[in-house]
């Protein structure tokens, strides 16, 4: 048979017809594609059984409550607990790619001691060395946990101080410390019964107090509405996030906060606006008008104001005690939607400052932000769970990460009603890290554990039989059969709850107005509490927005 | 009953703090690629913050969550795509991209008329270990595909394996809930089923208050916005983000 010219055209013709038909090229295609697409590099999710576990966040001392998904074992996805009375489900952006932060490249994975790698052996003796030698100081940023509890059992043992980093929240609560006799950590802002906020440069939206408490109130009663329930004033120089929310916005010059403080009061108390009658300011409303660039007309129209739907409430950035005396004017201390006591027990703390004098050696507690750096010629015991950059710190010594340690949750900064839960470590860091207190208690045995700790407390609360417990559902601790169950709720995910301690004899009288003026910032503090690492999603994404204002903390 | 699953962004709640961005981020398994920039990242939800124009205390601002904004007639990237790699899911009313049958010659992006597309310009990668904080139930995308919000796809098919697991054919509302609108702190995303009249996001979407961006394309977005302000209102009908002042 004579293969011809014609018989290879309708071979081909058919054999082009058939490739058309048959799926094999199409399949092919197909499996190459997914052959491409599964190279051995491409990173893979763990892979086991999956469940959600209750915890807190511990980057900051708001202790937001969390739900967390674990695969395997390792925690693959972080969302809020929306029964959570005092968060609502609500998480700061941060939080939902903390649990990559445990494999960050700056995370701390060995002791260090001025550059080089070093033991926890060395350092502890360099430490326990130096405590014979001279006085200690103790730097702790989460006050009222467990750990700090075991730190002031340090100090009071080995005759060493204790201090604090405040957060913004408890620092424009100092001022009423000295009036009204209080702790500043035993005061709150009662947001829940507010109905106009001055906010004095205070990110109400942006970060101020716990995410979930002031967002929620604002979305319900305020946001979107020309008349709203909730009065948000924002007074700041520069358009923020907040003032672009608020329902009104006040520009004026920047750190003239104090003297519009004082311009407002002085109308109050002239034009007897408010009940009280005094203190008044040395200020003129044409000097508080000259200095911040408001006319004496719109400080008199604010002031109006202020109030025509009360309680008002001002709130600072930071130490403010023009503002905080502004809140006495208004009579918003000690009264339901003011400044209100939230406990009876707190213990006042001696406030960190970036210069120590006299120390031999200062340990410095995980919990503290990364940019309080001390200024002192004492040695510096620095733990953390990441190395954000330079710090004097002549020891880097490896602390738990996000979820890998057992810790109690005390009220957050500014919280109206006092709380309490636990978090135990749902993962285990994969190189050997300790906490401060485990540090301390290698050189005195006698501080006790955090566990000890968390019993009492969870005892004490019983006894009083006071507030109650948040899980799925609520039950009053009244309620509850024994400390031992109680105790179980928590490490499960509950949260202890009192009721408000409203008390309008907290403030007796104020008989000068303060002199200081500005917002006392500590030196070497930023205003925003912030990890000395951010997540790498959070600085990717927010510059690839246009919200970030700079790339500098880009892939911190 | 096929769904059409939409969303109403309430404007005026939205704080602009991003949390919706990096909830979307870590439940799809986006890379923090350390050399992508804002013309290379993957964000298939992003919030941009856009001024009135007007200066002193007459400006103001407002931030408007960008994502894919599911369109149900004419699918810009459904008509354009060679590959069949994208289609409008007809029991769900999602579109879906699929990166397996993506060539990543990107029209779809060219057809997008929200710019709500993105290309993976490098393969995947992370810091030693945070492979074992990646979400299982999404896979990691390759080097040369496009892709885009799929409304948090895995979580509709966690939704429908409970639901049959229960012997129910319909899933639970509750229980499909996108991690955007799961972490919004004030509410502003809400999440439902524009077929269903009686769902509180459709009776939202039919208020004089609402808008979709660039619905004169007759493309049927899914996603609605809502403001009691007017100048946001007016941004509806912007040809593209380049119109608007960026603050």
């Amino acid at each position: 048979m004579k293969f011809t010219r014609r018989d290879l055209l309708a071979w081909s013709a058919g054999a082009a017809a058939g490739l058309i038909v048959t799926p094999i090229p199409w399949k092919l295609l197909d499996d190459t594609s997914i052959w491409s697409q599964n190279w051995p590099w491409i990173p893979q999710p763990p892979r086991g059984p999956v469940e959600t576990k209750r915890s807190f966040c511990t980057l900051c001392p708001k202790g937001c409550a969390l739900r967390v998904r674990m695969a395997a074992g390792w925690p693959v996805g972080i969302s809020g607990a929306p029964d959570n009375p005092a968060t609502r489900g609500a998480l700061c952006p941060l939080a939902y790619g903390a649990h990559q932060l445990n494999w960050h490249p700056a995370r701390l994975k060995a002791v260090r001691h001025r550059g080089n790698t070093s033991s926890w052996f060395e350092a502890s003796t360099a430490f326990a060395k130096a405590s014979t030698e001279g006085p200690v100081v103790i730097i702790d940023g989460f006050p009222g946990r467990s750990t700090s509890q075991l730190f002031q059992d340090f100090a009071s043992k080995r005759a060493a101080q204790y201090r604090v980093v405040l957060s913004p929240e408890i620092r424009s609560l100092r001022a009423y410390e000295a009036w009204a006799g209080v702790p500043a950590t035993a005061l709150g802002y009662d947001l829940e019964n507010v109905r106009t906020i001055v906010s004095f440069g205070a990110r109400m939206l942006d970060g101020w107090g716990s995410p979930g408490r002031f967002s929620h109130l604002w979305a319900e009663q305020a946001s979107g509405k020309t008349d709203p329930q909730l009065r948000l004033i924002q007074i700041e120089p520069q358009l923020s996030r907040t003032a672009s929310r608020a329902w009104k916005w006040i520009s004026i010059r920047p750190e003239t906060d104090s003297a519009l403080a004082a311009g407002i009061a002085r109308v109050l108390l002239e034009q007897r606006l408010v009940r009280a009658t005094g203190p008044m300011p040395r200020l003129s409303l044409t000097e508080a008008s000259s200095l911040t660039g408001l006319g004496p007309d719109a400080i008199h129209d604010l002031a109006q104001v202020l109030v025509a739907e009360k309680p008002t409430l001002a709130i600072a950035d930071g130490d403010n005690p023009a503002v905080a005396a502004l809140n006495f004017v208004l009579g918003s201390i000690g009264t339901p939607g003011g400044i209100i006591q939230t406990t009876k027990s707190a213990m006042p703390y001696l406030p960190a400052e970036s210069n120590i004098d006299a120390a031999r050696a200062v340990l410095i507690d995980s919990s503290v932000p990364w940019d309080f750096d001390v200024q002192t010629e004492a040695e510096v015991f620095r733990f953390a769970a990441w190395d954000g950059g330079s710090s004097k710190a002549d020891w880097l010594l490896p602390a738990p990460g996000f979820l890998e340690e057992l810790t109690d949750i005390p009220s957050a900064p500014g919280s109206s009603v006092q709380t309490y839960s636990l978090t135990a470590a749902l993962t285990r860091p994969a190189f050997e890290v300790h906490t401060a207190a485990q540090f301390l208690q290698n050189v005195e045995p006698q501080i006790g554990k955090p566990e000890e700790i968390i019993h009492q407390r969870c005892a004490q609360i019983f006894k009083a039989r006071t507030g109650s417990i948040y899980a799925a559902d609520v039950a009053a601790v009244s309620n509850c059969s024994s400390p031992q169950k109680l105790e179980e709720a928590m490490w499960a995910g509950a949260i202890w709850m009192n009721e408000p301690l409203y008390n309008s004899r907290l403030l007796r009288s104020l008989r000068e107005w303060p002199t200081e003026a500005g917002s006392a910032t500590p030196q070497n503090s930023e205003n925003t509490w912030s990890p000395g690492i951010l997540p790498p999603l959070s600085s990717k994404l927010y510059c690839e927005s246009n919200l970030c204002e700079s790339s500098e903390r880009r892939n911190a | 009953m096929s769904a059409r699953y939409g969303m109403v962004i309430d404007l005026d709640r939205c704080t602009g703090c991003g949390a919706c961005m990096m909830a979307c981020a870590a439940e799809n398994n986006v890379p923090a690629l350390p050399k992508a920039t804002n013309r290379t990242g993957l964000t298939p939800m992003l919030v941009r913050k856009v001024s009135n124009g007007r200066n002193g205390v007459a400006q103001r601002e407002v931030f408007i969550p960008i994502l894919c904004m599911h369109c149900e007639q004419h699918t810009p990237c459904v008509s354009v795509c060679p590959q069949q790699a994208v289609e409008v899911d007809r029991a769900t009313g999602i579109v879906m991209q699929m990166p397996q049958r993506c060539l990543g010659c990107r029209y779809c992006m060219t057809a997008c008329p929200y710019h709500a597309r993105y290309f993976n310009w490098w393969d995947p990668a992370w810091p030693a270990g945070t492979e074992k904080s990646l979400n299982p139930g999404v896979a990691v995308r390759m080097r040369g595909v496009v892709e885009k919000c799929n409304m948090c796809h895995a979580r509709l098919h966690a939704a429908q394996e409970k639901a049959a697991a229960a012997g129910k054919r319909e899933i639970d509302p509750a229980d499909y809930v996108p991690a955007c609108v799961e972490a919004c702190p004030t509410g502003a995303i809400r999440f439902g089923n524009l077929a269903d009249p009686n769902d509180p996001v459709t009776q939202e979407s039919h208020s004089p208050e609402a808008f979709r961006f660039l619905a004169r394309l007759g493309t049927e977005p899914k996603v609605y916005y809502k403001s009691k302000e007017a100048w946001v209102r007016a941004l509806a009908e912007a040809a593209s983000s380049t119109e608007v002042q960026h603050g």
